[in-house]
């Protein structure tokens, strides 16, 4: 993240060139030039710390992408779909903190889009959007391209603008960077009419609070000391007290207070979906996933927990299942920044409204020691024997399976990898057996559930964090969805390691059939192209792999071949994710693996 | 209003006793800016608000609106969507005005069917209700009304005798009285 030194620090000399005064990189200039609301956008861009954008060009936004060209400062990506652009940039803001920036045109453009602003909606992460609209007298007049995007963007945006004059244009720009980072974060899009594009005006730098210096300023806000104070009671008072960390800890950068506040209290940790890798399951008190696909144990402990402690979560209905039965005999001490979520789902004892890591530091400081020997053995004592009856149970040893793709991979990357995930079974599995200890590593669609997210999200993680290896997981579903951006990391040169479990299903969707749907694999079964000779054609580089045994050789070829690689892992078709809690039931209440339910070969 | 489904489980509802919806009114003040009326009504319908009356106009400032919300839900329901409604960035301020210090009126135009034979029945009637005769034709009367909203339905009810054509109401509007501003 851009610190609040390097803004201050850029110096004030102005360096105008000559006819459009534009500057090659380099010092902010703090005197009023007269430019175009093009060069205005990219101008303000870069004062935001923005370096790439990921986008696509059109009608109504080519007099900006004329601008482009002259500021190399900026990097622009050039997808092959706007919904590419949108998790790419949704991917490099999850992978850095900082806001991810996408760019379309108008109509299509712009409703292209939409996946993946309402992902980033759903799952807290800073984007912003610029989208093109027709010319302001065309508005309202069903102009070619025109979509009310301000109206269809509505619901899944934090804010948007519609931009009326080009004066308005740089506050604007500053304003939306500052709303996506603070408080929760958030996508915000900002639509600019072709004619704004092109006018003129005397710009001069906005002068507000950059976006970091105020999201700083809103994290800096302490949580109450009377609500502390009674956590830090009822933490005292509890035998069987739980965390359940979220996707807040990770925005937060809190993973060292809640490793601090787990340690003191002696509290096991659990971690959502979007927490995972905000707390090192190396950990002695990490005891893993909760919910629908969460291991036995964890949903047990939950159901005769005293206490919960969620951090930067919002008891999501996938993690709570029905929510009137989840943790029957506990209270609840929520944290998070935003206080709508209070109470929207578990009624808490104590709603503690702040940035995780300001609550978890005052927590620290307030509570006292503990022990909770005895409980952390009831539940490794659960563990070990739900492992020791998933060990009993006969497995298919031919095709490569799941779990030791994801060992391998971990083997091979030391654990260091970025991992971004699609949706679906093998989005569990990964989630429940990749062993996460990297901060901040596991990136996936969390509450939208976006199939089709993993790719490009994938390449706006490497972009964001370029020393980093990052593999995709995904299904052979999913894959399929976003595949075309395979040619846009050809194009940047970017080195992407893509594993597909492929079982020849919607296998999530032939899950739910199985169990819920008479066995009625509806649609489900589905064709996939050669993904050795898709990789070809695309100028990348493709496996194929059959075999149990290959597996662990596969990928170690995969890292030590230059630039993105695919490797098509044929696994077994009709494998399930257990356990399962059926939705809307009581995540006590699980469909367990048994030695029948595998006899699917 | 918009909203008349049975009553089923959802946010904000999970300690909410069955039955304990009443009427609460919410003043909601915001920024005059394009699409926040938008969004205003969004996070209503979204949320699930039972809306029962919805008034806008403008305030005090320029550039700023004042809505007056009228919805029938329970304490926990209608904290719930204030919570989520003052996410919105262009609202400033968000007021329950609910407590019994609040002056609440509404404004209705009620156009009867006034055959000269009831003419003066009518206009009396109206007078009654501090009512005032806005125009008169023909066939037709149109009484206007204010007041809280039970005084507005008594007079609409007694009226349907002679033949009512239609009714325009403002929904209601609320200040919270002596020096309590918002």
């Amino acid at each position: 993240m851009q610190t609040a030194a390097t803004i201050t620090q850029q110096p004030e000399i102005a360096q105008i060139s000559s006819a459009g005064s534009l500057r090659e990189t380099g010092p902010l200039h703090d005197e009023a030039r007269e430019l175009t609301g093009s060069q205005i956008l990219c101008e303000a861009l870069i004062r935001e710390g923005v370096e790439l954008l990921f986008g696509y060009p059109g009608g109504a936004i080519m007099p900006f992408y004329d601008a482009l060209t002259s500021y190399p400062a900026l990097h622009h990506v050039l997808v092959r779909h706007e919904q590419g652009a949108a998790h790419a940039a949704d991917g490099y803001a999850r992978a850095t903190g900082k806001v991810g920036v996408c760019v379309a045109t108008s109509g299509p453009g712009a409703t292209n889009l939409v996946t993946g602003l309402a992902t980033a909606y759903m799952d807290s992460t800073p984007v912003v959007a610029l989208t093109g609209q027709v010319a302001r007298p065309f508005i309202g007049r069903d102009a070619f391209q025109e979509t009310d995007v301000l109206g269809v963007t509505q619901p899944i945006t934090k804010h948007n603008y519609l931009v009326q004059r080009v004066e308005d244009l740089a506050d604007i720009v500053r304003e939306a960077f500052q709303l996506a980072l603070s408080g929760r974060p958030g996508p915000v899009l900002i639509d600019v009419p072709k004619d704004i594009q092109f006018s003129k005006t005397l710009y001069r730098p906005s002068t507000r609070l950059s976006s970091n210096e105020y999201a700083r300023a809103a994290r800096t806000q302490q949580p109450s000391p009377a609500a502390i104070a009674r956590a830090a009671q009822l933490i005292a008072e509890a035998q069987r007290p739980l965390i359940m960390s979220g996707h807040g800890v990770i925005l937060a950068n809190a993973w060292s207070e809640l490793q601090a506040f787990a340690e003191k209290t002696n509290i096991p940790v659990i971690t959502t979906l979007l927490g995972l890798s905000g707390f090192p399951e190396t950990h002695p008190l990490a005891i893993g996933m909760p919910g629908m696909h969460g291991p036995a144990h964890v949903n047990r402990a939950i159901g005769v927990a005293d206490l919960i402690i969620g951090v930067g979560l919002r008891f999501d209905d996938r993690v709570t299942g029905k929510a009137s039965e989840f943790a029957p005999r506990a209270r609840f001490i929520h944290i998070d920044i935003d206080p709508a979520e209070m109470h929207k789902v578990k009624p808490a004892a104590v709603p503690i409204v702040s940035d995780a890591k300001a609550a978890l530091k005052a927590l620290v400081e307030a509570v006292e020691p503990g022990d909770h020997r005895t409980w952390i053995s009831e539940i490794r004592n659960n563990e070990a024997q739900d492992q020791d009856h998933i060990a009993a149970i006969p497995r298919n040893t031919v095709h490569p399976d799941p779990i030791s793709i994801l060992e391998a991979i971990r083997a091979e990357t030391h654990g260091d990898a970025i991992i971004v995930t699609d949706v679906g079974q093998h989005q569990m599995w990964t989630a429940r057996h990749y062993t996460w200890t990297r901060p901040n590593s596991h990136i996936t669609s969390g509450g939208l559930g976006t199939m089709g997210f993993a790719l490009p999200a994938a390449m706006g993680v490497k972009m964001g964090v370029p020393d980093a290896t990052v593999w995709v997981v995904a299904g052979d579903g999913g894959i399929q969805m976003n595949i075309q951006e395979l040619a846009t990391l050809k194009q940047e040169g970017l080195a992407i390691k893509v594993a597909i479990m492929n079982n020849g299903y919607l296998g999530m969707v032939r899950q739910w059939q199985h169990f819920f749907h008479s066995g009625n694999y509806s649609e489900t079964p589905i064709t996939g192209p050669d993904y050795v000779q898709l990789a070809a054609a695309y100028g990348l580089t493709g496996m194929h792999v059959t075999r149990h045994e290959e597996v662990a050789e596969a990928v170690h070829q995969a890292m030590e071949k230059e630039g993105t690689v695919i490797i098509d892992f044929v696994i077994e078709s009709e494998a399930n994710v257990y356990p399962m809690v059926a939705p809307g039931s009581a995540i006590t209440n699980m469909i367990e693996e048994t030695e029948e339910s595998t006899g699917h070969d | 209003m918009t909203n008349q489904a049975a009553p089923t489980e959802r946010a904000g509802q999970s300690n909410a006793p069955q039955g304990s919806e009443r009427s609460h009114t919410l003043v909601v003040i915001a920024d005059d800016q394009h699409g926040a009326l938008d969004r205003i009504v969004g996070v209503l319908r979204r949320r699930r608000a039972r809306l029962q009356s919805f008034a806008l106009g403008r305030s005090e400032l320029p550039n700023v609106v004042r809505i007056t919300v009228v919805m029938n839900d329970s304490e926990v329901g209608v904290e719930q969507l204030v919570e989520q409604l003052r996410k919105i960035v262009n609202v400033r301020q968000i007021v329950n005005l609910s407590s019994e210090h609040t002056v609440v009126r509404e404004l209705a135009l009620i156009k009867v069917n006034g055959a000269s034979s009831h003419f003066n029945e009518i206009v009396e009637l109206g007078h009654l209700f501090g009512a005032h005769v806005v125009d008169v034709a023909q066939e037709t009367v149109t009484l206007e009304v204010t007041g809280n909203e039970e005084k507005v339905e008594k007079l609409v009810s007694l009226l349907q005798d002679y033949g009512i054509r239609e009714v325009a109401r403002t929904g209601r509007l609320a200040m919270a009285r002596g020096a309590a501003d918002l």
